[in-house]
């Protein structure tokens, strides 16, 4: 008996999904593009809002020095860092070691360092700064009197463009939350109306169960069914597509991408948990879809 | 088995289909229910699988309210009723096969017991062979003969048929009647709507008269 239950509800599932022909690709593809659109804008805003987040806790400001700066000077200049009311952490980088660092960041690219005699890096000092000091004002002030320091060469300070892209990030995340919103919601109407197609294509099969003694739940669950797939499926081919293109987008970037990324993870594409949400909502979106569509059918 | 009382239905528009119908079919028994065009016979069938409610009345049926049944045990309900619909209502997109087994997947009968059963029922009303014809090629008759064979998949204990030999003629209307009748003698309640007033006196069964959606005279 269940295992009849069972095939049946596989049976009439596959059987709409067949017989909806073009309209079943259209849905599918209407909720592909959704997902697609919404899926770029989600990979955006956390690849970007990783990279931020990098940014703000690495490089807060960098005090390059003078190559002829003597030991004595360094340590003294340490102190004097040290004593700013600002400044969290402080951490020498000598030139070797920026020489290094460096080589790790264009790691597969080494052959453009082969032609150096000189290390050209400058030794520095990078600053962590306090949470509460972290604006661009308070920084640009910070930076005007470091720079009158003995031995320090350049001040570099990114809070500005750190404010920025949190804005931009930000901005982002609400387009894209407003987008999906509105994508989300046409295709809910798309899926609604291929059930509906299907549902009236099928009228005169359903009034027949209907008057031999099928319950409602047995007419309505392999339709809704129907729907929960074409949303999943439409949602999973998206995912795929994002995919191909995040790979492809990273291959293009290529050389200049650890440049402009340095120190943050870069090239992540979304985490198991939101790969499996995006799958539901899609789910979920065909599923609501074709309730609405069967029941108005059913009812009237 | 069937008991109306008082049962009135009344259209949108004061369109009055049936009135004040009060009436008694037993267990077993075979009835027509007979008049012209427009008496109110379809929709008295209609009562009593309650594709309609009454506008006021109570309708018995196994021992059940019709009018204040639940949703929930509707299905129930319509299992215990076969219908053989004057426009017989059947699927022009698959086989004679298909349309039965329709029923037997709609009942959740297991695939072995429903061949067997379609098999028997198809042999019953002669059509076995055409098992997998499309009904959109067979004659009116055989179209006619494979929706009585539907209507008994449930093994109903009541079987309805609206104008089961309109479009038959004759001889091919007699083959129907003593069909049914063998559904009936095998202990079905059978009620049979016609405006073939002939036919009823030549079954010489208890008929129900109806006129102007009002029950006129009974007759056996």
């Amino acid at each position: 008996m269940v295992w009849e239950r069972l095939r049946h509800l596989l049976d009439e599932t596959l059987l709409n999904f067949r017989r909806g022909g073009w309209g079943v690709v259209a849905s599918i593809g209407a909720i592909t593009v959704a997902f697609l659109v919404t899926g770029t804008f989600l990979l955006l805003t956390l690849n970007l809002g990783t990279v931020v987040a990098q940014w703000a806790e690495d490089f807060q400001v960098i005090v390059f020095l003078t190559d002829a700066i003597t030991p004595e000077q360094v340590t003294l200049l340490r102190k004097r860092l040290e004593g700013e009311l600002a400044v969290r952490e402080v951490t020498y980088v000598s030139r070797e070691e920026a020489l290094a660092d460096f080589r790790k960041q264009i790691r597969g690219q080494e052959s453009l360092l082969e032609g150096l005699k000189t290390n050209p890096l400058p030794a520095s000092f990078q600053l962590r700064i306090q949470k509460q000091h972290q604006t661009a004002t308070a920084l640009g002030q910070l930076a005007v009197s470091l720079r009158r320091m003995e031995g320090v060469e350049d001040v570099l300070y990114g809070q500005e463009w750190v404010d920025r892209l949190t804005s931009l990030v930000q901005v982002m995340k609400i387009l894209g939350i407003v987008i999906g919103a509105v994508l989300g919601i046409a295709s809910l109407f798309i899926v609604a109306n291929t059930i509906r197609l299907a549902v009236y294509a099928r009228a005169q099969e359903i009034e027949i169960m209907r008057l031999v003694g099928a319950s409602r739940s047995y007419i309505q669950i392999p339709l809704i069914l129907d729907g929960t797939l074409q949303g999943g499926l439409g949602a999973a081919l998206a995912l795929g597509m994002l995919y191909v293109l995040f790979r492809a987008t990273l291959w293009q970037l290529g050389a200049s991408a650890p440049l402009i990324f340095s120190g943050a993870e870069l090239g992540r594409f979304l985490d198991v948990e939101y790969r499996m949400g995006i799958v539901g909502v899609g789910a979920l979106l065909g599923a609501v879809g074709s309730l609405v569509a069967v029941r108005r059918f059913l009812r009237a | 088995m069937i008991q109306m009382f008082h049962v009135s239905k009344i259209y949108p528009k004061e369109v009055v289909a049936v009135s004040d119908i009060t009436l008694h079919i037993q267990r077993g028994e075979f009835v027509f229910l007979s008049g012209p065009s427009g008496a109110g016979k379809t929709t008295l069938l209609r009562l009593i699988f309650r594709d309609e409610l009454p506008t006021s009345g109570q309708i018995l049926v196994n021992g059940r309210n019709v009018v204040r049944l639940r949703e929930s045990k509707l299905p129930a309900l319509r299992r215990s009723i076969g219908v053989i619909f004057q426009d017989f209502k059947l699927l022009m997109d698959r086989t004679v096969y298909d349309n039965l087994h329709l029923v037997a997947r709609v009942l959740g009968v297991p695939e072995a017991v429903s061949r067997r059963k379609i098999g028997r029922l198809l042999k019953e009303v002669g059509l076995l062979q055409k098992a997998d014809e499309i009904p959109y090629k067979l004659s009116g008759g055989e179209q006619q003969r494979v929706a009585i064979a539907r209507a008994l998949m449930s093994d109903p204990a009541i079987l309805l048929a609206d104008e089961p030999t309109g479009n038959l003629d004759p001889d091919l209307a007699l083959d129907v009647m003593r069909l049914l009748i063998e559904v009936n003698i095998r202990g079905t309640t059978v009620v049979v709507a016609t405006h073939n007033r002939r036919l009823v006196s030549e079954m010489g069964q208890r008929a129900l008269i109806l006129k102007q959606g009002r029950l006129m005279e009974e007759t056996h």
